[in-house]
Formats: C-alpha cells, sequence, structure tokens
C-alpha cells in the first residue's frame, strides 16, 4: 500500500512537473508569439511610414514639377509679353527711324537747293547749321543703334521662347515615355513569368537538350501545324458533304415512312371498305331472302306494291354495293401504288447510302493525291507538254565569268604591252647605238661560232662518207661481182621502197640488169625483159621461189655468166 | 490600280501582278540576305510592308532583278506565269542546295474577260507581312552554307510562251530527296501564290 502510495506520489509529482514545464513552455511560446506579433507590427508600421514617405516623396515632386512648370509657363508668357512690347517699340523705333531718314533726306536736298544761295549767308550761320545737322545726324545714329539692339533682344527672347516650348514637349515626350516605360516593365515581366513557365514545360518535355533541337521541334511544328490545317480543312470538306448525305438520307426515310403510313392508311380502308362490303352483301343477301319469301307470299297474297318496293330496295343495294366494289378496286391501286413508290423510296435511300460510301472513298484518294501533288510540287515536277522552264540568259555568274576574263585579257593586254614598249625602247637604243648589250654580242657571235664549226663537220663527214660509201660498193662489185645501184621509189600506194639494180660484172649487155624491191626487210624480185628469159626464169623459179634463196640465185648466175665469158 | 469603296478595295490585273512582281523582288532580296549569299554590308534598309526590308545595293544583282520582275510581271499580266522558283546552288560545284518555290494559280475568267476583284489593300499587306516575317525566321531550321553560293531563278510558263531573247529553256535545277517545308500563302483574288522551301538535306543531320 505504502509502495503504490509513493508510486502514485511520484506520478503525481512528475505530472505536476510535466504540466508545470509545458505551461512554461506555453508562456514562452507565447511570448515569442507576442514578439513576433510585435515585430510585424513594428515592420507594418515602418513600411507604411515608408510608403507615406515615398507618397509625401512623389507628391512633392509632382508639386515641385507643377510648380516648376508654372513658373516657366508664367516665364514664358512674361517674356511673351516683354517681346511684344518689344516688338512694339522696334516698330515705332522703325517708323522714327524712317521719319528720321526721310527728314534727313530732305534736309539733304534742301542744303543741295541752298547750296548756290549759302553763298550770300554769313560763314559762321552756315557752320552752325552744319554743328546742328551733325548732332542731329548723331542722334538718328544712336537710335539706330538702339533699334538695332532691340531687335537682337527681340530675336533673343523669341529664340528663349521657342526653346521654352521645346522644353516643354520634351518634358511631355519624357512623361509620356515615362509611362511607356512603366507599362513595358509591367510587360517585360509578364514576359519573364511566360518564359518562366516555358522553361519549365520544357524541361518536361523529354528529348529537349539544346537549341538546335528546339528549333527542329519548331520546324516540325511548322509543319505539323500545316499539315493539321489540312487536314482539318479535308475533314471539314468530308465532314459538309456527309452532312449532305445524311440530310438527303434522312428525307428518303421521311418520305419512305409518310409512304407507309399511307400505305397503311390506305390498306385500313380497304379493310374496312371489305368489311362493308362484306356486311352490304350479307344485308343484299337477307333482302334477296326476304324478297323471295315476300315474292313465295305474293304469289300466295297476290300484293304487287310490296314486291316492287323490295326489288327497288334490291336495285339500290346493287348499285350500293357496285360502287363500294368501285371504291375498294381504287383503293387497291392506290395500295399497290403507294408499294411500288415504297419501293422506289427503299431504292433510292440505298443509292443515297452507296453515294455517300463512295464519296467518302473519293475523298480519301482525293486526300492521297493531294498529299502526292504538294509532294511533286515542292519537289519541282512539272509537265512538259504544258510547262516549259526558263531562266536568263546573262545570269550573274556568267557576266562574273565575262568580266574575270575581260580582266584576264586586260591584265594579258596589259602585260604584252609593256613588253612591246620594252622591246621598242631596246631597239631605240639599239639604234642610237649608245648601249650595246655586249653579253648578247658574245653569245651571237659563240653561236655563229659553233654553227660554223656544225657545218665544216657535216660537210667533212658527207665527204667521209662517199667515200666510204664508194669503197665499199667497189669491194662489194669486186668481192660478189655484181654493181648495185640504189634508189629510193614511192609506189603508187605511197609507201616508200628502195629499188637495188644488180648488173653482174660478166653480163655481156647492159640489159642483163636484175632488179630487187627491198621493202621493210623483205626483198622481192622485179620481173623484167632479162629475167622473163626462159633459162633466167627458170633460175628465178628454182632458187628464188621454190628455195627462197636470192643469194644462190645470184651466185649462180654469176657462176653461169662466168662459164659462158670464158667459154667464149 | 486600287480605289476605296467601304472597306475593299478593287483589284485589276495589272495591279495584282504589280503587286506579286513587287513580292518577288523583295522576297528574293530577304532570302539573298539570310542565306547570306551576298556579303551584309552591300544591303541597304528600307521600308514595306510595315517591315524594314532589306534590299542590295549591289549594280548587278539589282539590274538583274529589275529586269526579271518587268519580265514576270508582263507574263503575270498574260496569265503565262505558273511558278517562280529562287535556286540556290554552290559556286564550286554548281549543286543546287535550296528552291524557293512560289507558286501562283492565276484566275483565268480575269485573263479572259478583264474582270475586277475586289479585297482590302491592307489585308493583302498582312499576308504577305506573314511570309516575310516567315522567310526571315527559315534560318532557324535551314542547314548552314557554309560554302560560297551563286544564285538563280527559273521562271514556269505556259508552253505556247514566247520565249525573249533575253532568255532561255532550262533544266528545272532539283534536288535529290529535299525536306519541304510549307509557309503562308497569298491571294489578291486574281494571282494565289504559294509559297514552299525545300533544301538538301544536311549530311550531318542525316547522321
Amino acid at each position: 500500500m505504502q509502495i503504490k502510495l509513493n508510486k502514485e506520489i511520484d506520478s503525481r509529482i512528475s505530472a505536476e512537473s510535466s504540466s508545470a514545464s509545458a505551461k512554461e513552455s506555453v508562456k514562452e511560446l507565447e511570448r515569442a508569439m507576442q514578439r513576433s506579433s510585435e515585430n510585424s507590427e513594428r515592420e507594418k508600421k515602418a513600411l507604411q511610414k515608408e510608403l507615406s514617405y515615398m507618397k509625401d516623396d512623389s507628391k512633392l515632386s509632382i508639386s515641385k514639377l507643377n510648380a516648376e512648370l508654372e513658373r516657366m509657363s508664367l516665364r514664358a508668357q512674361n517674356s511673351e509679353k516683354e517681346a511684344k512690347m518689344l516688338n512694339e517699340q522696334l516698330e515705332d523705333l522703325k517708323k522714327q527711324l524712317n521719319e528720321c531718314l526721310r527728314e534727313k533726306n530732305e534736309t539733304e536736298l534742301r542744303l543741295l537747293d541752298s547750296a548756290p544761295l549759302s553763298v550770300q549767308r554769313n560763314p559762321t550761320d552756315d557752320q552752325k547749321l552744319i554743328k546742328l545737322l551733325q548732332e542731329e545726324l548723331r542722334n538718328y545714329e544712336k537710335e539706330v543703334h538702339e533699334a538695332r539692339r532691340l531687335k537682337s533682344s527681340h530675336t533673343n527672347v523669341e529664340l528663349l521662347s521657342e526653346k521654352l516650348l521645346e522644353e516643354q514637349s520634351r518634358r511631355k515626350r519624357a512623361e509620356t515615355e515615362l509611362s511607356k516605360l512603366q507599362e513595358i516593365e509591367a510587360k517585360a515581366q509578364k514576359l519573364e513569368l511566360e518564359l518562366a513557365s516555358c522553361t519549365s514545360l520544357l524541361g518536361n518535355i523529354p528529348d529537349v537538350s539544346s537549341y538546335s533541337n528546339i528549333a527542329d521541334l519548331q520546324r516540325q511544328a511548322l509543319t505539323d501545324l500545316n499539315k493539321l490545317g489540312e487536314v482539318t480543312s479535308r475533314l471539314k470538306e468530308l465532314e459538309v458533304t456527309l452532312e449532305f448525305a445524311e440530310i438527303s438520307k434522312q428525307r428518303a426515310e421521311g418520305e419512305a415512312t409518310l409512304a407507309k403510313e399511307r400505305a397503311e392508311s390506305a390498306s385500313r380502308e380497304v379493310k374496312r371498305l371489305e368489311l362493308l362490303l362484306t356486311a352490304v352483301s350479307e344485308e343484299r343477301d337477307r333482302l334477296r331472302k326476304d324478297h323471295n319469301m315476300l315474292s313465295n307470299q305474293k304469289t300466295r297474297d297476290g300484293d304487287d306494291m310490296s314486291s316492287k318496293k323490295m326489288e327497288s330496295d334490291l336495285s339500290q343495294m346493287e348499285k350500293v354495293v357496285r360502287e363500294l366494289e368501285t371504291t375498294l378496286h381504287e383503293q387497291r391501286e392506290l395500295i399497290s401504288q403507294q408499294h411500288a413508290e415504297l419501293n422506289l423510296m427503299n431504292e433510292k435511300l440505298s443509292i443515297e447510302a452507296r453515294k455517300a460510301k463512295s464519296l467518302e472513298r473519293e475523298g480519301d484518294q482525293l486526300r492521297s493525291q493531294v498529299a502526292l501533288l504538294e509532294s511533286k510540287l515542292g519537289h519541282g515536277d512539272y509537265s512538259a507538254s504544258s510547262t516549259k522552264v526558263l531562266r536568263m540568259v546573262n545570269t550573274l555568274a556568267m557576266d562574273s565569268e565575262a568580266k574575270q576574263t575581260i580582266e584576264a585579257l586586260q591584265a594579258e593586254l596589259k602585260k604584252t604591252k609593256e613588253r612591246l614598249q620594252a622591246i621598242e625602247e631596246l631597239k631605240g637604243q639599239a639604234d642610237a647605238g649608245t648601249v650595246v648589250d655586249a653579253n648578247v654580242a658574245e653569245k651571237l657571235a659563240q653561236l655563229k661560232n659553233q654553227v660554223a664549226t656544225l657545218e665544216k663537220r657535216e660537210e667533212r663527214y658527207k665527204a667521209v662518207f662517199l667515200e666510204r660509201i664508194s669503197v665499199f660498193r667497189k669491194a662489194c662489185c669486186s668481192l660478189f661481182g655484181y654493181q648495185i645501184v640504189m634508189n629510193d621509189e614511192q609506189q603508187p600506194n605511197g609507201i616508200h621502197v628502195t629499188r637495188f639494180t644488180l648488173q653482174s660484172v660478166y653480163a655481156q649487155t647492159d640489159d642483163e640488169k636484175l632488179e630487187f624491191l627491198y621493202e621493210s626487210g623483205s626483198t622481192n624480185i622485179v620481173v623484167n625483159g632479162y629475167t622473163s628469159q626462159h633459162e633466167i626464169a627458170q633460175q628465178v623459179d628454182i632458187f628464188i621461189r621454190k628455195m627462197n634463196s636470192i643469194p644462190a640465185f645470184t651466185a649462180n648466175l654469176t657462176m653461169e655468166s662466168f662459164n659462158k665469158r670464158s667459154i667464149c | 490600280m486600287a480605289s476605296r469603296t467601304a472597306s475593299k478595295d478593287i483589284i485589276t490585273l495589272k495591279g495584282s501582278a504589280a503587286i506579286v512582281s513587287e513580292f518577288f523582288g523583295y522576297a528574293a532580296n530577304s532570302i539573298l540576305y539570310n542565306r547570306g549569299v551576298y556579303p551584309e554590308e552591300s544591303f541597304g534598309k528600307v521600308k514595306k510592308y510595315g517591315l524594314p526590308m532589306l534590299l542590295t545595293q549591289d549594280k548587278a544583282v539589282k539590274t538583274f532583278l529589275t529586269n526579271l520582275t518587268s519580265q514576270l510581271s508582263e507574263w503575270l499580266e498574260g496569265g503565262k506565269l505558273q511558278r517562280i522558283v529562287l535556286v540556290i546552288m554552290s559556286k564550286a560545284t554548281g549543286e543546287v542546295l535550296e528552291r524557293w518555290n512560289f507558286n501562283i494559280i492565276t484566275d483565268g475568267e480575269v485573263v479572259e474577260k478583264g474582270a475586277v476583284k475586289e479585297k482590302s489593300d491592307k489585308e493583302i499587306m498582312r499576308e504577305i507581312q506573314a511570309i516575310m516575317r516567315q522567310v526571315n525566321s527559315c534560318i532557324s531550321f535551314l542547314p548552314c552554307l557554309d560554302e560560297p553560293c551563286i544564285f538563280d531563278v527559273l521562271a514556269y510558263t505556259d508552253s505556247d510562251t514566247t520565249v525573249p531573247f533575253t532568255w532561255m529553256e532550262s533544266d528545272a535545277k532539283l534536288i535529290e530527296n529535299p525536306q519541304m517545308v510549307k509557309l503562308h500563302s497569298f491571294d489578291t483574288k486574281i494571282h494565289k501564290v504559294d509559297t514552299l522551301v525545300s533544301y538538301k538535306v544536311d549530311d550531318l543531320d542525316e547522321q
């Protein structure tokens, strides 16, 4: 019990302490709140004071500006009044000046007129008059000076007034621009906010990392917008056509329902008439039966009047029945017509539906064609049958090329002209004989010497060759027994050949000559009078044609000629 | 050319031809400036269509464009002109890099019967202004022309058009597999002009 009591006491103490601490914390919080509220109130007051100061300042500045404006306007008014007064004074002075000048002219005229008379007057009076006139002149000059000074001051005043007006206009412009500036600042703030929102949006858009991407996006957006516009326009066209088709469809359906209703009403009418007809026919049958009964009774009773009545009633009934039959027939015809109309309407409906579908298909085809044509147009394709492509002949490229060639040609012309001038100068110098180019003369002499030596060498070579060739020919003749003469010829086909004419040393006549043609390594015998002789021809045939050996032929011929000579 | 009615102005065939040919002249100058075909310092600023426009001061280019626009105006009055194409080519290789395509649709009734149409001048100017702004903004996506370039102008005319002695027939100077961007169009009610730029895809872009 005691432990529990102690525990309870402890708990109570702890609770009391916690409550005290809580109270303290609450108090502290309350103090802090009070402090913060006081601070906020102080700040508010300070801000309000500042605001009031700003307002007062602005009011002061406005009032100052107004006061300055009033001062400037008063100054302007005063200056205007002064200017007016000065103008008036100037005008008065001008008038006075004109009067003075006029008087001066008059006095001068008088002086001139009175010049011959003045000889009779007293010279002292003249001097006095002259002095007076001089003084008057001086006074007039002074007045003229003053008038000019006033005029200059007047112009200054006018300038000042103009400057004032300019300053006033500048002030007004500054005020308007200030107001504009405020508007612009507000717009700039709005734009900054929009820019921030746009950048935040861009951050949300995936794959946008650089300005080039944004440019691509812009370009894509432009193209997409254009495509969207086109697609919406086409969609609208299609919607319009679809609406027309639907309206016509609805009209057809309405007409079909009306026709159905008419048909139903006609069929009801027909039924009603059929019922009426059946009723009337039953009535007729009944009346016939009555008539028969009556006629039977009549034969029994012999009453003509009642039977006539019955017959007339019967005939009337029959007429009514016929009329009803005709109306029934007409109604049936009407119904059939309306059925036919209904069928027509249904057919029209189906046709309209088919038309609407075909229109949709055509719209799709047209869209695809339009896209194709637009792509072709953008590519630059055209139909050669209806279009031709032209361009200007003297394009700038050609002009520039022509200019370049002209410039190049002009440069070459200049160079050639300079060379020509230099050559002419050299010529002139050479003709005058004042300056001789030693190097050129030496070179000329050297070249001439070389030419002379070469010519001598050539002659020597020729002489040596002639000697050697004659020795060679003689040796060939003595060794092989034939004198050889070599000539160059040109055949009719243009080929150059060498003709060798051989005469044996043992030949008995001058006609015994062998002729060979040498052309590019091949030697062929030429048939002549000597070789066409039987013996020679045989040898030619054996040695040259069969054995293909000219040396054997010539050797054999030499031997035979030698044998003939020796025998003889 | 235009006389005032309530809010629309009367447009004649001659007036419309003048508007279109003048537009092409200014558009050509803008393109040459923006694409750097000629140096910037060779252009001077003027005010047109409510915008600061740049016109070349090079005499040769000026006379070329003047002669060209006068001929285009003549063809437009005759209803013979179908398309104008400004072609930008490499100076070294002659390869076509860009084609600025101005497609023209002419009202045949006006050409045949000499009818007049009504449209506000201001609206036409606004439409042209929009195209000029788009031309200026195209540099943001067109590939850079790093090499020296030259330009030429092709006129697509009817096949029965007589060729003036200062003109000659030419090939269409097409680009293989181009990229195309369609720009705005303007309409004088007599001539409708659609603008489109097709360009050779940059090798770097392809990669």
